[in-house]
């Protein structure tokens, strides 16, 4: 019987996942707990200086850390501020690494590392002043030649700086004396000191490039100036700052500061619903009016730069024609989708671009009139229309949803467009097909500059930015709108500048080469025992200085 | 030479050779999927000339066939490169998050055999009571139930509601219950099933009954006798849960912000990750090759038919 027995077990394929089983259980016990963190050592800041007085009699009892728990949907590709990409990392490098400007909740430029700025009349030399005795988390201080060193870093095109563009214009960076920088410009940039701001200009001390494990170009330890030094990372599961006894300026109320990495939206929601975060972003926005309700979380709404729009394909036979392309905005109803549909994480669009953009005017609208939609329709000949839609899913805030809400209003005017999904690589693919190719003709995208000025926004109405050159992927062509722009952006006069965006923005309003959507708003939600809790208009929070009520 | 040694070269060449055509198989597949990596890694922000430097630094601008030597060449070096979209190593990557898919799965399947075949036992032997109507109708609500919504609802109930247990990430000692018992549901339930159908089976047989006659207690003729020999299909059963299981429960993960490699997989997927996707799959590849190598010496050793065969 035994050896029946055996020899039926030995020879059957359950064995060899008895053997697989063992052999993982035996690895997996053996392993290192699984929340190892990377070896990092935290870089010690160097010995403040003991006080003089009287030492006190009784050492005062080491007071609990007191955690900022934060629960975000991404997991950082990377902490090197060259290589960002995303807000939601900048927002946390943010914590550890500094810019020079930063830009405040209405959208200003404000210093932060620079305490002052000039630009030469031509717009070929921008000084800047820095502040003086800030020090990095590891104790070198912050001074021209750190900050020529990271500029020129951002600039070497040996290292992956997605961002770049916006910098693209700087010939050289002088230390003029410890304290002052100089650009020197290979043609004018007007937005530059605004592009200062992104987290791609973060300051990192030059020191730390080949220590904890840095490397010149990937940096995995940031060592910057910020409020916060880094601590650990697990990768796929949290990141950790500790404070900074030696910030250069007001001090927060936490110790640390956790990010929990948690992808989906309901389980984030559900994290502070059960106290164990303090903040989240991002919450599923069809439980917006249910948290809104709810009297132990706060929901901020915060306006962002991002507008959602649906590229119509300018070249195509049938939307070329102006009439078609205004038609399919009368038809879709806004308001009642940001109600109904995103719950009110939304504002209509009145112009080409956010109210917080430098060379935002208030242009117009196009009122939910779907018999002056059918009247437009009728009169270029297109009573009914078959139209190709395509729209993510999950990418934007209710994104499929709202263009399926879209399909139905345009339904109701004759215009058949049933709209599909499809991953986002794949999306993108299909969108930035160059013309020859290109299939689409309807389709469902966000656009967010990266800093606050139309030059950033406008590209999407450039016609040498169409792929694939670029991601103009309404293929939307306008030579006085094309020389409105090019010269907007050489122009160093603010207020023509903003004249000249103003003019072109309404060219472009009335061309509809979009169904103008909404500007998105960044739902933001926490628990009531906080305050402090803000936000910066790039779809960002501003929790540093968050303390309980 | 032995016929033992020429049976092992043979096996391992045998290997070696499925693991190139993994790795050609894995390679050609992903670059058939429609999206461009460095578009993809640089965000829509980046201007084209910098998506064209990070398509350079990637490698993905060299022709598809000197690609894939490279590829093969660093391969066979042991190199399985470096993540796309982190510049990190892969093997770091992946050895990152590997130990807490392990963990999940070693401990879903652990909950899922000792339930599900307590469970199948007692429906065998208690046929058409109410516990078997009961562990029937459990089972099939089990299959059934989406791990997504299982898996919210539990957090709801035990985090949001009675605080007990936290929701997400695997920081706690407590972190691995719920999301280990979502897992385990689908499984306990198969389980359950397979060790009832096998049990009733094996408790028909002609040797049962003479174990019954030959007077033993009712528990050594269950636990003994007919479990042991039931207990085969089942073991297939749990082999291949598990199996499942490593692959990556990718939905588990997500909802509960479990770093493990599923959701690094899926996650690489949806960059176009190339070095990391093809990094896991091979990873995995060669996992279950070594273990049917294993078997399959250890056979040949304690059998010499096997060799000469």
């Amino acid at each position: 019987m035994k050896a029946y027995t055996h020899r039926l077990w030995a020879s059957h394929p359950g064995f060899h996942f008895l053997i697989l089983f063992l052999l993982i259980t035996l690895v997996a016990a053996s392993c290192a707990p699984s929340t190892t963190p990377t070896p990092t050592s935290a870089p010690q800041p160097a010995e403040k200086p003991t006080e003089t007085q009287a030492p006190p009699t009784v050492p005062p009892k080491p007071a609990e850390k007191t955690t900022f728990r934060i629960a975000v949907g991404i997991d950082p590709d990377t902490l090197d501020p060259v290589a960002s990409t995303t807000s939601t990392v900048m927002n946390m490098v943010e914590y550890v690494v500094q810019t020079l400007v930063r830009i405040d909740k209405e959208g200003n430029v404000q210093p932060q590392l620079a305490e002052s700025w000039e630009v030469s009349e031509d717009g070929l030399t921008v000084t800047f002043h820095l502040r003086k005795g800030v020090k990095f988390h590891d104790g070198t201080p912050f001074n021209a030649e750190s900050a020529k060193f990271n500029i020129e870093r951002m600039l070497d095109p040996d290292l992956r700086v997605p961002i770049r563009a916006p910098f693209t214009s700087i010939e050289s960076v002088e230390a003029v004396d410890e304290y002052t920088i100089r650009l020197h410009m290979k043609e004018p940039f007007p937005p530059l000191v605004s592009a200062f701001a992104l987290t791609t200009a973060g300051m990192i001390s030059p020191d730390s490039v080949e220590k904890y494990g840095n490397s010149y170009k990937n940096i995995v330890h940031p060592v910057g100036t910020g409020p916060y030094v880094f601590k650990e990372r697990v990768k796929g599961d949290h990141i950790t700052v500790e404070k900074f006894a030696d910030y250069w300026g007001e001090k927060p109320y936490y110790d640390v500061v956790k990010f929990q990495i948690v992808p989906e939206a309901a389980t984030r929601e559900s994290l502070l619903l059960a106290g164990q975060v303090d903040l989240i972003i991002l919450p599923p926005a069809s439980d917006l009016p249910a948290l809104k309700q709810n009297p132990d979380v706060e929901v901020l709404l915060a306006p962002s730069d991002r507008t959602i729009f649906i590229a119509i394909n300018n070249r195509d036979p049938v939307l070329k024609d102006k009439r078609v392309r205004q038609a399919l905005n009368y038809a879709v109803d806004k308001k009642a989708i940001i109600e109904k549909v995103l719950f009110g994480a939304g504002d209509i669009m009145d112009a080409p671009m956010a109210p917080s953009l430098f060379g935002y005017c208030k242009v117009g609208e196009y009122p939910y009139d779907p018999e002056k939609a059918k009247a437009l329709l009728k009169e270029s000949g297109h009573e009914t229309l078959e139209l190709n839609f395509i729209a993510p899913t999950g990418r934007y805030v209710q994104d499929f949803q709202a263009a399926q809400a879209i399909s139905g209003y345009l339904e109701e005017v004759g215009v058949h467009a049933p709209v599909k999904t499809m991953d986002w690589p794949s999306y993108v693919a299909t969108i930035t097909a160059p013309p020859e190719k290109n299939t689409t003709q309807l389709h469902y995208l966000g656009w967010a500059p990266s800093y606050l000025d139309a030059a950033q926004q406008m590209i999407q109405f450039l016609s040498t930015y169409a792929p694939p050159h670029g991601l103009e992927t309404s293929f939307y062509k306008n030579e006085k709108v094309d020389e409105l722009i090019l010269k907007a952006k050489k122009e160093t006069n603010p207020e023509v500048r903003k004249q000249l965006y103003c003019e072109a923005s309404k060219i472009v309003w009335d061309d509809a080469p979009w169904i103008f959507l909404w500007v998105q708003r960044f739902p933001i939600v926490y628990s009531s025992k906080i305050t402090g809790v803000s936000y910066i208009p790039t779809e960002m929070f501003d929790a540093i200085y968050a303390r309980p009520k | 030479m032995s016929g033992f040694t020429r049976y092992l070269i043979q096996r391992l060449v045998a290997a070696l050779l499925t693991l190139i055509g993994v790795a050609t198989i894995v390679f050609f597949l992903l670059r058939l999927l429609p999206g461009d990596p460095a578009r993809i890694i640089a965000g829509l922000l980046a201007s084209e000339e910098e998506i064209q430097r990070i398509r350079v630094q990637l490698g993905l601008d060299k022709p598809l066939w000197m690609q894939y030597i490279i590829f093969m060449g660093r391969l066979i070096g042991g190199d399985l490169g470096l993540s796309a979209r982190t510049s990190q190593p892969v093997l770091v990557e992946v050895a990152a998050r590997l130990p807490n898919t392990l963990k999940l799965a070693v401990v879903s399947t652990i909950l899922a055999t000792v339930v599900g075949v307590s469970a199948g036992v007692i429906a065998a032997t208690r046929r058409y009571s109410l516990f078997d109507y009961i562990a029937s109708f459990g089972s099939l609500i089990g299959i059934s139930m989406p791990v997504y919504w299982l898996g919210l609802l539990l957090i709801i109930l035990f985090a949001v509601k009675l605080h007990w247990l936290p929701a997400a990430g695997a920081e706690k000692p407590t972190s691995i219950i719920l999301p280990s018992l979502t897992l385990a549901l689908f499984s306990v339930a198969l389980v359950a099933r397979m060790t009832r159908a096998s049990m009733l089976e094996v408790l028909n047989q002609d040797y049962i009954r003479t174990a019954r006659a030959k007077g033993l207690k009712e528990r050594t003729v269950i636990f003994r006798h007919a479990l042991q020999n039931a207990f085969i299909p089942v073991l297939t059963v749990i082999g291949l849960q598990f199996g499942a299981l490593l692959g990556g429960a990718v939905l588990t993960e997500s909802v509960f912000g479990w770093p493990g490699i599923g959701l690094l997989l899926v996650d690489s997927i949806f960059a176009r990750d190339y070095p990391v996707v093809q990094g896991i799959v091979l990873i995995f590849s060669a996992m279950f090759i070594l273990v049917n190598l294993i078997v399959d010496i250890l056979y040949a050793y304690i059998d010499p038919r096997i060799r000469y065969g």
